[in-house]
This record gives structure tokens, C-alpha cells and sequence, in this order.
């Protein structure tokens, strides 16, 4: 029922913040859409392999979102994946509790994916080190959203995600990141950020 | 670690000139109008004439988001040497308080400010800031109203107005707002644009129409706003479907959303040159347009 991070995933999240200190961000993660529902799929951990950053600035406008989620659903179905999750960092740093817009996303994602998650960025424990994972993790439960503890476990392998996370932040990759937004203003924006994947397989 | 100059192999003239542009485009690049800024000012100080203390200005600023505090006290040393007792110097020294997030001083050197100058709008606008950034919206909300009816005129202000709004989920305001700013700047896409989302987002039949009139309009200033393009099918495609209108309206909107997709199609070819995603993307438009034309 658990969703874990790849580092991949992670990597993108927090370079998505770190581009924008000063606006809310928000973005999708996208799980392999399991072949067969197993008698105990529960057991298994839902692997998010990659996230989509979306929007910077004011996030609670509904057309581009439909826009967003429109066309990479056709992605994500090309590709054998399935939206799982969404993310948000919100405006100011000490504001890390999911807000209305945030649930109601979050909601909508659960109505295709049962075990979708919502993920808050805690800007306050961001550091270029990244020393400890700064996500708070919340499953949607009988039309609630209850929060789970975000340790090591969440990630196919923290101290990966640690390493190679910090080593974009250094190397300041976050300029290069292509939210939906930037594929707005310019449709040669590539929001899927092949370079940043193959930077992040290259240090892997 | 090379300096700006090398890196990007650039004049001291050229690295001044792109200051420049970010100063006037008011971009918040803050990282790199320090890394430029610093060098300029370590290295080139002499050179720059009268121009320096602009660039003081600027720099302190984008020290303050990088939290390079070191760099903006040079700054502000220098800029309160050279302009004893400015207003506008004050409010620099306010700012560098708020971002060390000691918001009683800072409110403190506004109201200074404020009492020698009461009409002083950057000061005023500081105080709604700090507001803000102690999450106190409603407070924000309020002041920001009551400046406005003094200073009608204050685009910024207008601007920041209707995204409080949006964040509160006060649609119907936030659209006020907007239809101030498309009065006063009847040729601007941008804020057309931002409308026709708000109405598009307050939801039900008659927002929609207004939404799709107002992404048509933004496309008319701007034939190139891709979100305008997108919002258009979006709109016209939701009233499509409803079940409130009537064959003619149906229609009608079938006819605008099947021009958008062609658009967007168009647009797409342009910018793919048969790139992996953008083929996805195209596919994906081509889908859109299926959907509108099956129904």
C-alpha cells in the first residue's frame, strides 16, 4: 500500500524546489503500472520511478492542471506507467501542511490509482547535503489523508537518492529543469528532462 | 573556482549590460545577479561610473534571497555612504531585516519611514509583505485592499492582489482584480489570459463561456500564448459536453475546440522536430481531437 522513491523521483522533486526558493511548486510521480493485480499486491511497495514537475507560482488554477494531467496520462500510457502520486512545496518555507488544493489533487489521482500519495516538501530541512529525506508522506484513507513518517525506507535506496541528490544540488542541475509551466512558454521544453535522467544515471 | 568571465568568456561591459536587462525585465535570477553582480563589484568597481550604485541596489537584493547576507551588508554600507538618510536606502535596510526574519524591526524602520513620508508606497508595500510572509493572508488581504483604494494605479499591486485571492480560493475577487487590469491594460495577453483561467476555475456554464470568450480574446493579442490555445479547447470543450446547452451552442463550440486541437497540432510540428516526447505529445493532441469529433 506503501509508496517508495527512486532516486530519480526524489532527485527531480527537490531539484524542482530548489529552482524555484521563492514560489509554491508542484508536480506528479508516475509508478509501472503493475501487469496483475496479485493476491497480496498489498505487501508490495508501489515503486515511483520518475516525477513530472509541474507548475511554479500560483498553482490553484484548474485549465492548464486538466491540461497537464491530459497529456501526460497519454505519456504515462505510452510509457507503461501510472500517475501515483502528486507533490508540493508550498509558498512559504515554514507552511509544509497539505492545503485544500493540494488534497483536492490528491483526491483526483486516487479516483484512477487507489494507493496514490500526496507528498509535501519541507523546505525548512532543505539543505544541499540533503542529510535527511524532507518529504512528508500522506495515503489517502477512507476519503482522509493520513500522514506516514518519511524515513529511509521510503526510497529504493536513500543513500543513493542522498548522494546523487546533493551532487545536482551543487552542481546547480536545478537551472536546467523543465517544469509544465516552461513547456507552456515554450513547447521545445522537454518536461520529461532527459538530461537531468542521464545526469542522475550517470552518478548512479 | 573561475570567475563569471571566464566561465562564459564576457566583458565587464557585457556582464554590466545583462544586469542591466534583468534589472528592467525585473527577473529574480537571484543566483546569478549575485555571481555576476559580486564579480562586477570586486572587480570592476572603478569602471562602472554612476552605475554602480544601481547595481548596489540590485545585488543586495539578490544577496538577501541567497541569503548572502556578507554581500548585502557590503552593499548596504556602501549605499547608505554614498545616500545618507535616503528613504529609499531605509527601505533596503527594512528588506535586509525581513529576510532575517526580524519582522518587528523591520516593521519598525517602515513606520519611520512612513512618518516622515506617509505617501511612500514602497514602504507600505513591505509592511503587506511581512503579512504575508507570516502567513497572515486575511491581514494581508485587508491592507493590500485599503492601499489600493489610495493608490488605484498600482498595477503590482493589483497583480499580487488577485493571486492572494486565487491562493484563498477567492475566485470571484481575484477575477475583480484581473478585470482591473485588463481596463487599464486592454492590450496585455498575459492578463486576459489569467482571467479566462480564474472564470474557468469558478466553474459552472456561464464562467466557462466568459473563460472561453477571454482565452479567444488573449489569442487575438497574442496568437502564440500556447496556455490561451489549450485553455480554449479546454472551455469550448467542457460547454461542448454539457448537457444545459443547447444543438447551436453545442455545435459552435465543437467548431472552436476542433480549430484550438488543429492549432495546437500545428504548434506542436513546429517545436517537434521529431523529438521522442514531443511525438508523445502530438499523439496526445491527436487523441484530444478524436475525443471532441467521436461526440
Amino acid at each position: 500500500m506503501s509508496i517508495k522513491l527512486t532516486t530519480q523521483a526524489y532527485c527531480k522533486m527537490l531539484l524542482h524546489a530548489a529552482k524555484y526558493p521563492h514560489c509554491a511548486v508542484n508536480g506528479l510521480l508516475v509508478a509501472e503500472k503493475q501487469k496483475e493485480k496479485k493476491k497480496d499486491s498489498h505487501s508490495t511497495p508501489i515503486l515511483c520511478v520518475d516525477c513530472i514537475p509541474l507548475f511554479h507560482g500560483t498553482l490553484a488554477l484548474a485549465p492548464m492542471l486538466e491540461v497537464a494531467l491530459t497529456l501526460i496520462d497519454t505519456w504515462c500510457k505510452e510509457n507503461k506507467y501510472v500517475i501515483a502520486g502528486y507533490y508540493q512545496a508550498n509558498e512559504r518555507t515554514k507552511d509544509f501542511r497539505p492545503n485544500q488544493f493540494a488534497e483536492k489533487v490528491g483526491a483526483r489521482i486516487a479516483e484512477n490509482f487507489s494507493e496514490a500519495a500526496m507528498i509535501m516538501v519541507d523546505s525548512t530541512r532543505f539543505t544541499m547535503g540533503c542529510y535527511e529525506p524532507i518529504l512528508t508522506i500522506y495515503d489517502h484513507h477512507e476519503n482522509k489523508w493520513k500522514c506516514r513518517d518519511c524515513n529511509a525506507d521510503c526510497f529504493e535506496d536513500w543513500c543513493e537518492a542522498q548522494k546523487i541528490t546533493s551532487a545536482l544540488l551543487e552542481g546547480r542541475s536545478y537551472e536546467s529543469l523543465i517544469d509544465f509551466d516552461n513547456h507552456l512558454d515554450d513547447l521545445r521544453n522537454d518536461w520529461t528532462n532527459p538530461e537531468i535522467n542521464k545526469s542522475v544515471l550517470h552518478l548512479c | 573556482m573561475a570567475s563569471v568571465s571566464e566561465m562564459y568568456d564576457v566583458t565587464w561591459e557585457e556582464m554590466r549590460d545583462k544586469l542591466r536587462k534583468w534589472r528592467e525585465d525585473n527577473h529574480r535570477n537571484s543566483e546569478q545577479i549575485v555571481d555576476v553582480g559580486e564579480e562586477l563589484i570586486n572587480e570592476h568597481a572603478s569602471k562602472l561610473g554612476d552605475d554602480i550604485w544601481i547595481i548596489y541596489e540590485q545585488v543586495m537584493i539578490a544577496a538577501l534571497d541567497c541569503s548572502r547576507d556578507d554581500l548585502a551588508w557590503t552593499c548596504l554600507q556602501e549605499l547608505k555612504r554614498q545616500f545618507p538618510g535616503s528613504q529609499r536606502v531605509k527601505r533596503l535596510a527594512g528588506m535586509r531585516l525581513e529576510a532575517l526574519e526580524k519582522y518587528e524591526d523591520a516593521n519598525k524602520q517602515y513606520d519611520s519611514i512612513l512618518q516622515d513620508d506617509p505617501t511612500n508606497t514602497a514602504a507600505r508595500k513591505r509592511k503587506i509583505s511581512i503579512l504575508k510572509a507570516q502567513g497572515k493572508s486575511a491581514e494581508a488581504i485587508r491592507e493590500l485592499n485599503e492601499y489600493l483604494e489610495q493608490f488605484v494605479g498600482d498595477q503590482g499591486a493589483w497583480h499580487e492582489l488577485s493571486e492572494l485571492y486565487i491562493n484563498e480560493h477567492d475566485y470571484g475577487k481575484a477575477a475583480f482584480c484581473l478585470e482591473e487590469l485588463m481596463m487599464t491594460n486592454p492590450h496585455n495577453h498575459l492578463y486576459c489570459e489569467q482571467y479566462a483561467e480564474v472564470k474557468y476555475t469558478q466553474g459552472g456554464l456561464e464562467n466557462l463561456e466568459l473563460s472561453r470568450k477571454y482565452f479567444a480574446q488573449a489569442l487575438k493579442l497574442n496568437n502564440r500564448n500556447m496556455r490561451a490555445l489549450f485553455g480554449l479547447y479546454m472551455s469550448a470543450s467542457h460547454i461542448a459536453a454539457s448537457p444545459k446547452v443547447n444543438a447551436t451552442v453545442e455545435k459552435a463550440n465543437v467548431k472552436y475546440a476542433t480549430w484550438a486541437t488543429n492549432q495546437i497540432n500545428r504548434a506542436y510540428q513546429l517545436a517537434g522536430r521529431g523529438t521522442k516526447e514531443n511525438k508523445c505529445s502530438v499523439k496526445a493532441v491527436e487523441e484530444m481531437l478524436e475525443s471532441i469529433t467521436m461526440s
